[in-house]
């Protein structure tokens, strides 16, 4: 495996994650939206903060109006994670490594592709929205798919589900860091105490996570179990234990992978030896382990980098 | 109906398909006749579905511009090209025969120059050919094989000859787009596939990778065989990683490459340094080693002709192969197949007048209207002038261009070229083609593609193929089919036959 494209399998994992994660994020928001009485709004603006593009968007939008958070979201190519961009970028990459993956991939990417240039736009307006988003993520899944069911499980494949797993769990992150930030803020903003479980509940949507959550926890939606599920939980494929198993049971197919295996371990620790009660009591305790977790996550890239990438 | 050959009017030009207007060719009858058996709107819904498909297939070839990558769908025409087998098995032989000369005369050209003390060849032509490589003087490659991969150009004149009118030896393409026609051709026309003997151009990527595996200096071992490509910029883009793909190879760039001080080329990977036997190059001769070559170029491998010279690493195509390449060595080859292998040649060269000898350059400056001039190393149909269609002012800019640097000029005249029936806006119209097939010399034996890659000139009249001037392509079918069966009838039966045919036919 050319360390060139081992770099471009793992961004290609990340993008295709990206562009998927953005979408159900996106689709979730307007549904919550729906739940909020309308002055307790929390408005669109927490999407910028999750995907982490507030200076790009300000440099471009004046205020986060819903259409506008939404254009920036699907189909500004000014923004790097926007679901169009993170498609070109999964698309330019694979061009370079079509020789690696199964045809079929190659093909149903463009397929994601074209709809994204063609349908992205008309994905802004509500009335259309669900239903693009929803074409996104299908066509997404659908490389999966062709991914899980016809490739190798060589080399490359690993990187693949390295690039794939770091971007789920960077992203599962990124929204409890957003969202509990607001839950604690009540005494500055409005107060979101009674919506508390509504929000927390799509934390959950955007992750698909609320069917297995009742599944596994057994218990009605609150911030302790939202917490614990999403990042304890070693079943559950969005939450942050489990991408980083993923990331671990890959390392044995690969050479000098001891560093990168003490960097996991570190964020492993983090998220197992959390105290979710004590976290939630505290001022920002939620927003400050998340910190911890994707510092730690930054750590494993620059140790995948090191060991694989680097082509000097 | 959607095709309605009575209208087809073609007797201009020699056309493929048609001996006369209304008569099909014996090898196109039972596909003419299918076609006609077809629905306007069967044939909208087929169109669309291969717009479709070469879309999802991502057959394209890249334009650069404005910074940005440009993906053109590739332009492709449904109705198929067809030669009969009988035919294209002479046209073969004439291929091997002549990239078996060619590579004769390369390793003359870098070895002793026999040709050229026995004054076959001129010495002015090779020293002033801007593809002789000098770092090449003395190498002996492997089978004494330069041009590995050849892709030679074919036209057919009104009489029916086919010419040879050029050869590229140096990273000739084109081939992936022969491949996928195919495979598309496919999707939009299964019900052919099973009533006509079409023979198959699957094999080439396997083909190919003998021919590259057996350059490896390491026998016996399992080689690394990579393609080295300039990267996504290059409008052949597409081609190198399809290849890369159906050969199961690395698709590699100059940067993933190095030469270590033992002389060896090694590719870098997650596990460190790893081998490499053979590289097929897809990247020009002055561009692969800085060291060697133009030392600006970021796109080649510091110390490959070194390694190359030592034999560490296979090349394909070898470097320096180009010099014979040159559209002024073109005009003797018929004279090389004569001089180092004794044989009559098979297929003709179109004439040519070389404008470094005084006698035929005075020719080609009193009839510029007549004649096709062409520079010696252009390729992609660049800086070429159509004498019949040029303006004024651009036959007076060739004279000058030809006095002045007489030795890079030759012209030939102006070929009618071939037509086949293609789809246009205003119907079908015959439109000119003409036929690269590829030739893989590996020593022992020759590989020449079933057909090659049609390519039309889709712009009514005209003569330029390129797809980089509006281009398009054709699937080629060579066809077997047993004459003694065929019916020898006039025009209206033999329209009867088919028509019967194709009601009791796979439809």
């Amino acid at each position: 495996m050319l360390s060139r494209v081992a770099d471009n399998l793992y961004w290609f994992g990340r993008y295709l994650q990206r562009a998927e994660n953005t979408a159900r994020l996106i689709n979730v928001n307007a549904i919550l939206m729906l739940d909020l009485p309308r002055r307790m709004t929390l408005g669109w603006g927490p999407l910028i903060e999750i995907v982490g593009a507030d200076s790009v968007f300000r440099e471009h939008y004046e205020d986060a109006t819903e259409e506008d958070v939404v254009r920036f979201l699907i189909a500004d190519p000014r923004n790097p994670g926007s679901i169009q961009s993170s498609v070109y970028n999964a698309r330019e990459i694979l061009r370079t490594v079509r020789d690696t993956m199964p045809r079929e991939t190659w093909e149903r990417l463009n397929d994601l592709y074209f709809y994204v240039q063609e349908r992205g736009e008309a994905g802004i307006p509500r009335a259309q929205r669900q239903g693009v988003l929803s074409e996104v993520i299908n066509r997404t899944l659908l490389i999966y798919s062709v991914l899980t069911s016809n490739m190798s499980r060589d080399v490359g494949f690993q990187f693949l589900r390295i690039g794939t797993n770091l971007e789920q769990a960077d992203m599962t992150t990124r929204i409890l860091d957003v969202r509990s930030t607001r839950l604690g803020r009540e005494q500055s903003g409005p107060d979101l105490s009674p919506f508390e479980n509504i929000i927390w509940m799509s934390v959950l949507r955007s992750l698909t996570a609320y069917q297995m959550y009742r599944k596994h926890m057994k218990r009605r939606v609150n911030g302790t179990g939202v917490l614990r599920f999403l990042l304890q939980n070693r079943e559950f494929p969005r939450s942050v234990m489990f991408c980083l198993s993923q990331v671990a049971s890959t390392l044995p197919t690969l050479p000098e992978n001891r560093k990168i295996e003490r960097a996991i371990e570190r964020i492993r620790a983090l998220a197992r030896d959390a105290n979710i009660e004590a976290l939630l009591a505290a001022e920002a305790g939620v927003p400050h382990l998340m910190d911890e977790i994707q510092i730690g996550l930054g750590e494993v890239h620059e140790a995948l980098s090191a060991a694989y990438f680097k082509t000097d | 109906m959607a095709f309605e050959w009575s209208q087809y009017r073609c007797q201009e030009t020699y056309d493929e398909l048609f001996a006369q207007p209304g008569q099909p060719r014996p090898a196109a009858r039972q596909l003419l006749s299918y076609l006609q058996s077809i629905s306007a709107k069967d044939l909208a819904d087929r169109r669309l579905a291969a717009d479709l498909a070469i879309k999802v297939m991502g057959i394209t070839f890249t334009v650069y511009s404005e910074g940005k990558t440009l993906d053109r769908a590739w332009p492709f025409d449904m109705i198929p090209r067809v030669i009969a087998r009988k035919d294209w098995e002479r046209t073969e032989r004439g291929l091997k025969q002549r990239v078996n000369a060619l590579n004769h005369f390369i390793q003359d050209i870098y070895g002793d120059q026999k040709i050229v003390k026995d004054k076959v060849v001129p010495a002015e032509v090779l020293v002033d050919s801007v593809n002789f490589r000098p770092q090449c003087v003395g190498v002996e490659p492997k089978f004494g094989v330069w041009a590995h991969i050849c892709g030679s150009d074919l036209v057919r004149d009104r009489d029916g000859t086919l010419y040879v009118l050029e050869d590229n030896l140096r990273v000739p393409s084109g081939v992936s787009y022969m491949l996928e026609n195919r495979s598309v051709i496919k999707r939009v026309w299964p019900e052919l596939f099973e009533t006509s003997n079409i023979l198959p151009v699957d094999d080439y990527p396997a083909q190919l990778y003998d021919t590259l595996s057996a350059l490896s200096p390491r026998p016996g071992d399992q080689p690394n065989v990579v393609l080295l490509t300039p990267g996504i910029y290059n409008s052949a883009y597409f081609e190198h990683a399809y290849l890369a793909q159906q050969m199961g190879i690395e698709l590699v760039e100059g940067t993933d490459l190095f030469v270590d001080d033992d002389d060896c080329v090694y590719m870098r990977t997650i596990y460190g340094p790893k081998r490499v036997d053979v590289i097929y190059r897809r990247i020009d001769d002055l561009f692969i080693d800085p060291e060697a070559f133009r030392p600006d170029s970021i796109l080649g491998v510091k110390g490959l002709m070194r390694a190359w010279i030592r034999g560490k690493v296979g090349l394909a195509n070898a470097p320096g192969a180009g010099v014979a390449d040159d559209k002024v060595i073109y005009a003797f080859v018929p004279a090389m197949i004569k001089y180092y292998l004794d044989e009559e040649p098979i297929l003709p060269n179109v004439p040519s007048f070389l404008c470094m000898d005084q006698k035929q350059r005075k020719h080609v400056l009193a009839n510029l209207d007549k004649l096709v001039v062409k520079p010696a190393n252009e390729s992609g149909g660049y800086g070429m002038l159509i004498g019949p269609r040029a303006t004024k002012e651009e036959r007076e800019k060739f004279r000058g261009l030809i006095e002045s640097n007489p030795r890079n000029y030759m012209a030939q005249p102006t070929l009618s070229l071939s037509t086949a029936p293609t789809i246009t806006d205003e119907g079908v119209e015959p439109r000119h083609l003409d036929l690269r097939p590829f030739i893989l010399s590996r020593g022992e034996s020759t590989y020449v593609t079933t057909g090659g890659l049609t390519r039309v000139a889709l712009v009514k009249g005209s003569l330029v193929v390129n797809s980089s001037q509006g281009g398009g392509s054709k699937d080629t079918w060579v066809v077997d089919f047993d004459e003694d069966l065929e019916p020898k009838q006039s025009q209206g039966q033999s329209q009867g036959q088919s028509q019967a045919q194709s009601t009791g036919g796979a439809r």
